[in-house]
């Protein structure tokens, strides 16, 4: 396989750029889009790589017909993404939730810039973490992942891939405007560095006839692919093991929707990913995820330097939430801080976590500018 | 080190933030380079932010630059408070009129003699601050305007950024 990039070095690439590199290598080769900045260069790249590639990438009428054509190439068999930012990020809810119903791998990356409606399309901001977790009606489940640095927008793609795959989920990738422009030193590995995962087939024809089955206990089925021998029935209705609809009976719905968050939840600790900073002797907590993780690195070096006991808990998952780390955070330390690029939303989750065991406070910020660690810093000290 | 260029639109400014980043990544360093300009192509100001360093760089743009190229006078009026007090301002004298103490050439002269277009400008700078600072080799620089400007237009490119390093080592 030739790609049409330099693979085994470093290059140096903005965000965008790595999130469609590293697409290509987990094995995206179907990409619909709409144009929306910032995330249009993860479209110039596919559009750009995908016939190389023998992969596709077309432009869609706008947002909701990008993800509807993303879900049904996956049941082509496709790795397929989308790429968008807030506005196009609203009008995709509503398939999101169709692809958490029918349980489709998909990954559909946000850049986030500031909103609602139009907002601030140059902006980097993250106003859509609450959006990304429970935009689409219904209770439902997923996987948020939100990187801070162009390396780890490549990695977490990856991963995002992967771990749709492997359970047979939609996954999020959250960004922003900074990140998707920014250019940074960016290892792109040769393909056979990294771990690829495949989505399960049916193995037989008893399993292919349960395409929403449990048949081997761990609430992701085989995934039977259209076209290749199985006749399949895929609806967002409620539906029984075998894809049909059975809307009028609560076990049922119980049953579907009970497995569709246990193979997430059951796996969360293989899924959910967190780095830690100067945590092991801290008395000062911060909390972060994405863009602002830098400013809270530096942060933290600065607190330390004037002998404050500081230390960063950095979220690459945002969903599912690890309240549990964060309970045991909170008894550990005297106060938690959660710089965010929006006016409170992982603050909630965080609380949440902390359970009155310490003290949380939001550090908000909108208007298009990431903390600077010296906002941070100010904040602690007083 | 912090190195912000800083002109208006249409003058090469982001391209000679990213050939400088390109260059440091060709050497191994650590780099990040961002950018702001205002929607107008040609015009308004146009800012290109590079940092470079041997450590693990958490900024997302300058905060205290180092060095300050401008290029034209409204990019140096946007940002010319970000110059560290004891930074290295570079003008193009032709076109920037600063009120502190300044190192520089008419660069956009010496890309029209060199090139036949004023449009080299940018890399008649960028070899001025590399001659100047050695924050980057000269030949990180050759091998990244290689890599980075259109194709047909590479020589043309690095006769304009081998002028300016001329003028630097004067």
């Amino acid at each position: 396989m030739r790609y049409p990039f330099p693979v085994g070095r470093s290059d140096f690439i903005q965000g965008d750029e790595a999130v469609a590199r590293a697409a290509i290598l987990a094995g995206c080769r179907f990409y619909a889009g709409y144009p929306i900045t910032p995330a249009s260069e993860i479209f110039e790249a596919m559009a750009l790589y995908m016939p190389l590639v023998d992969g596709v990438s077309i432009q869609m009428e706008d947002e909701i017909g990008s993800i509807a054509a993303v879900i049904g190439a996956s049941w082509a068999g496709a790795k397929a993404m989308t790429a968008t930012s807030g506005p196009g990020f609203s009008l995709m809810q509503e398939n999101l939730g169709y692809a958490v119903m029918t349980e489709t791998p998909i990954v559909v990356v946000n850049m986030m810039r500031g909103g609602p409606s139009t907002g601030q399309p140059t902006f980097p901001a993250q106003g859509d973490l609450m959006q990304a977790v429970w935009g689409t009606h219904g209770d439902h489940m997923l996987i948020v992942l939100s990187p801070s640095t162009v390396q780890e927008a490549f990695d977490l793609t990856i991963r995002a891939f992967n771990l749709a795959e492997k359970y047979r989920t939609p996954v999020v990738i959250l960004g922003d405007a900074e990140l998707a422009h920014m250019r940074e030193r960016v290892y792109i590995p040769n393909p056979d560095e990294i771990e690829v995962v495949n989505r399960k087939l049916p193995a037989n024809e008893d399993e292919a006839k349960l395409p929403f089955g449990d048949p081997h206990g761990d609430g992701v089925p085989p995934m039977p692919i259209f076209g290749r021998g199985y006749r399949t029935y895929v609806t967002g209705l409620t539906h029984d093991e075998s894809g049909h609809p059975r809307t009028v009976e609560p076990e049922v719905q119980q049953k579907l929707i009970g497995r569709i968050f246990r193979k997430i939840l059951d796996h969360k600790d293989e899924i959910i990913s967190y780095e830690t900073f100067e945590l092991d002797d801290a008395e000062i907590a911060i909390v972060s995820t994405g863009i602002v993780s830098r400013s809270a690195i530096r942060a933290v070096k600065m607190l330390r330097e004037r002998g404050v006991r500081a230390g960063l808990l950095k979220l690459s998952t945002v969903w599912p939430f690890d309240f549990e780390v964060i309970e045991e955070l909170a008894e550990q330390v005297r106060k938690i801080y959660v710089p965010e690029m929006n006016l409170g939303q992982l603050y909630h989750l965080v609380r949440e976590g902390a359970n009155g065991k310490a003290e949380v406070e939001l550090i908000a910020k909108i208007g298009g500018e990431v903390h600077t660690p010296m906002e941070i810093v100010e904040r602690v000290v007083g | 080190m912090q190195i912000r260029f800083a002109g208006v639109g249409g003058q090469g400014v982001v391209l000679a933030g990213v050939i400088l980043g390109e260059a440091a990544a060709i050497e191994g360093l650590n780099v990040l380079q961002t950018q702001d300009y205002s929607s107008a192509s040609r015009g308004g100001h146009s800012i290109a932010d590079v940092i470079i360093s041997n450590e693990p760089i958490y900024d997302v743009m300058v905060t205290k630059a180092d060095v300050l190229v401008a290029l034209a006078q409204l990019g140096y009026d946007t940002v010319k408070d970000s110059l560290k007090e004891d930074g290295l301002l570079i003008v193009e004298t032709d076109l920037v009129k600063p009120d502190r103490p300044y190192i520089g050439a008419p660069f956009t002269r010496i890309a029209e003699e060199t090139t036949g277009l004023a449009l080299t400008v940018n890399m008649v700078a960028l070899g001025y601050l590399v001659a100047k600072t050695g924050v980057v080799k000269k030949e990180s620089v050759e091998e990244a305007i290689g890599r980075r400007v259109p194709e047909g237009t590479e020589e043309i490119n690095i006769k304009a950024f081998r002028a300016g390093f001329e003028e630097g080592l004067k």
